[in-house]
């Protein structure tokens, strides 16, 4: 009876694991499945027919009694869980749920109430648009977080006259508007919303200024390495890129909030160096793209401002993506200044990829009061790798003896001069296509980049990280990361549980 | 009562830890946890790196390209969520086989049963004290899905469900295997009893091509497997709770009637 028994079992466990390994009902399963149980069933009549275990009459009491308790028991179960298949009870803790307003948006909101004219903002939200469903928890957080908002379920068909030009032109689903002037909202997520908001805040409009003529990248190219995704970017947070050809120049537009370089690749004419100087000298700022190959005069330039470009290109396997052939120059950066305004919310989770990056060194202060220095770094194991042709093509390379540093490669540096009244800004990335299409939505490459944009414009107040997206973040592990909890925990934590439990085992024994 | 319940608790506290079985049930679970942690971390870096590759030929990683569902709710903590409670299935019947079986076959329940102790006493005894180790385990792994969630942005609230969830899973299975703990005096019994039950419970999709389209939903609300990922997304049911719980007061009330038949004998 009992390999009868054992045999029933084994036979349903067989039939149910092959049907779980081959994903189909087979033969196999069936036969297994019918059998099984069948054995079962049969064992069980079988010592029902020969149990005498209960011969008294307090016995069979007792168990009759029991018996009952049970079978109430589970029919009060099972009368429960069905009754509670219709009950919606639920607490939802999911990351849509726990949504809050990003720290930039609170920022916003604050301006807004202190803005001295008092106006407020108003998100007009249209309810018979297709993406209003998704939107309208959003609209709702913006409404009661902020006493500047006000926010107003329409339809298309009821919307105010002053929104109207913009309703004719886009689809739309929220517009945010103050003072009868409107900006358009795109994609209706928290970062399109708070961008909406920042630029109806703007007093006067701000110009970035692109440098043309040397080979830099080009604005309106999209393809993935250009960078029209830069322009939009600027544009969003209220910025307008305009273009400038540098060897015509003759001296740089007084409405300039900075200067775009992005990685001129042929030497420039000695009268630009010269305005350019010019333009620094009398407190201009400027944000620079280099890549590791390209040595031209205009490095020559930032030397002066007390940045050294060692040749070659940054490797690090350490922070590498984890996978099976890390690519050494591929680096997740996780290391920031977090004393500097740029970075100083960025953190070891908000990585930013800058993939083939030249070092940018910060060797001397030009005056006393200049401050310099890096703001993003590889980790301590990176070496500077002069075969850059190799590095670049993914050919396995070496540190050689004294390539290792033992120490932090700055990979973006930053320099403030203040120059007759004004103060000059520098931003350095070593790294071109750390900005392009195909890179800058990468990771945190955008609230990296907008930072500068924003510190080179003097609006700190509104430097941080992108209000999120309701996506759980999608940040890969660095090899080093993942190492450390491997080792530290994988390892270690079981390791001392087994030492405590040998020790048991001896203390029993003794 | 309360000092009687007390006084069980720590006396079967003490019989567990003073084996090394409970040492090795810990340390299996927490060593399975790392590895397929670490395995897990592998593959969701693998994940991202070949959408990447692909989308752009490139060898690293890139742009907007990565589909909203891929992220590291789905592709990390579900996963490693799930082998959580799998890893459950496999040690916590380890623990429960012995718990009253080991007492029946040393002759030992006999001295328990002619105490002034009440049978319901000496069962909540056991199965706080499972149930406590229950918590124990889970404990001593919460490192790994802490460090997810700390890279993924999901927030402590989602971490504090799935380990409710987790133990109330866990509580379920145990309570199956102390009620057949307490139906038997062999511990291989005990614990073949205690695998395959659950595991016939894990999932009823096998039986659905078998069933009309109403009794294999029926069907599906009694897997265990169902009523748990809900908690790995962040909900808490109250019918999953329901279930869970309701698990737990028929095995209880099966080991009470087992031990009660006994003193009747």
């Amino acid at each position: 009876m009992r390999f009868m028994a054992s045999a029933g079992l084994v036979m349903i466990l067989a039939g149910v694991a092959a049907y779980y390994t081959t994903d189909e009902l087979s033969i196999f399963s069936v036969i297994n499945l019918s059998v099984g149980p069948g054995l079962l069933v049969f064992v069980a009549i079988q010592e029902t027919r020969r149990f005498q275990g209960f011969r008294g009459t307090f016995a069979r009491r007792v168990m009759l009694r029991w018996a009952l308790i049970l079978t109430t028991v589970i029919l009060a179960v099972v009368a429960i869980n069905t009754a509670g298949r219709h009950w919606a009870g639920y607490l939802d803790f999911t990351i849509e749920r726990s949504y809050t307003l990003a720290e930039q948006t609170v920022e916003v909101c604050k301006e807004l109430a202190e803005d001295p004219s008092g106006t407020p903002a108003e998100l007009l939200f249209f309810k018979d648009t297709h993406l209003a469903r998704d939107v309208n928890l959003l609209i709702r957080s913006y409404e009661s977080a902020c006493d500047k908002i006000d926010a107003r379920e329409l339809l298309l068909a009821e919307a105010p006259s002053y929104a109207q030009p913009l309703l004719n032109a886009f689809e739309v689903t929220v517009l945010a508007c103050r003072d009868q002037n409107c900006e358009l909202v795109g994609f209706p997520n928290e970062e399109n919303i708070t961008n909406a908001l920042i630029r109806l805040l703007k007093k006067q409009q701000i110009y970035a200024y692109f440098m043309f003529g040397h080979g830099e990248v080009d604005l309106a190219n999209t393809t993935p390495l250009g960078f029209s995704e830069l322009a939009a970017s600027l544009r969003n947070v209220g910025i307008e890129p305009r273009g400038l050809v540098g060897p015509a120049l003759t001296e740089i537009p007084t409405d300039a909030a900075f200067l775009i370089l992005a990685a001129p690749q042929r030497d420039w004419l000695d009268a630009e160096i010269e305005i350019l100087r010019g333009y620094l000298n009398g407190g201009g700022r400027a944000l620079v793209f280099l890549e590791p190959e390209i040595d031209i005069n205009f490095n020559g330039l930032l030397e002066e401002w007390g940045f050294e470009l060692p040749p070659g290109v940054v490797s690090d396997r350490a922070v590498s993506p984890l996978i099976e052939d890390p690519d050494p120059i591929s680096l997740l950066v996780n290391r920031y200044n977090t004393f500097h305004a740029i970075t100083r919310k960025m953190g070891p989770r908000t990585m930013t990829l800058l993939p083939g990056t030249r070092a940018v060194l910060s060797v001397r202060k030009p005056e006393p009061d200049d401050r310099i220095g890096g703001i993003a770094f590889s980790s301590e194991h990176a070496w500077i790798e002069s075969d850059t042709r190799a590095a670049l093509q993914g050919r396995p390379t070496q540190p050689d003896p004294g390539e290792l540093g033992g120490r932090e490669i700055p990979l973006v540096a930053a320099g403030s001069y203040p120059r007759e009244g004004q103060e000059a800004r520098l931003v350095i990335f070593g790294d071109r296509d750390f900005a392009s299409n195909r890179r800058l939505p990468t990771l945190y490459n955008v609230d990296l980049l907008l930072n500068a944009v924003r510190w080179l414009a003097e609006d700190e107040r509104h430097i941080g990280i992108r209000a999120k997206t309701w996506t759980p973040h999608q940040d890969p592990f660095t090899l080093q990361q993942t190492l450390k909890y491997f080792y530290s925990f994988a390892f270690l934590l079981p390791e001392v549980l087994l030492l405590i439990g040998i020790n048991a085992w001896y203390r029993q024994r003794g | 009562m309360i000092h009687r319940l007390a006084a069980l608790f720590v006396k079967e506290l003490r019989t567990l830890f003073a084996s090394p079985i409970a040492y090795i049930v810990l340390t299996s679970f927490v060593s399975l946890s790392g590895v397929y942690f670490f395995q897990h971390i592998l593959a969701y870096n693998r994940l991202l790196f070949v959408i990447q590759s692909e989308a752009v030929s490139s060898r690293s990683f890139d742009a907007g390209t990565i589909p909203i569902h891929v992220n590291a709710l789905n592709d990390l903590f579900i996963p490693l969520s799930n082998d959580f409670s799998l890893f459950l299935l496999a040690v916590v019947p380890l623990i429960t086989m012995r718990v009253f079986a080991e007492e029946r076959a040393q002759g030992t329940d006999e001295l328990l049963l002619t105490t002034p102790l009440r049978s319901w006493e000496v069962v909540l005894a056991k199965y706080a004290t499972t149930f406590f180790f229950v918590l124990l385990i889970l404990a001593a792994s919460a490192i790994y899905p802490t460090i997810v969630v700390n890279q993924s942005g999901l927030g402590i609230a989602h971490l504090l469900t799935l380990y409710f969830g987790l133990f109330a899973y866990g509580t379920a299975i145990a309570a199956i295997g102390l009620a057949c703990s307490s139906l038997t005096q062999s511990q291989i019994v005990a614990a073949i009893l205690a695998y395959a039950i659950p595991f016939i419970f894990l999932d009823f999709s096998w039986l659905e091509p078998a069933l009309s389209e109403n009794v294999a939903g029926f069907m599906r609300t009694l897997a265990l497997q169902t009523r748990f990922e809900g908690f790995a997304r962040g909900v808490i049911e109250l019918r999953n709770l329901l279930y869970f719980g309701g698990a737990v007061v028929i095995g209880f009330t099966v080991s009470l009637s087992a031990l009660e038949l006994s003193r009747a004998r």
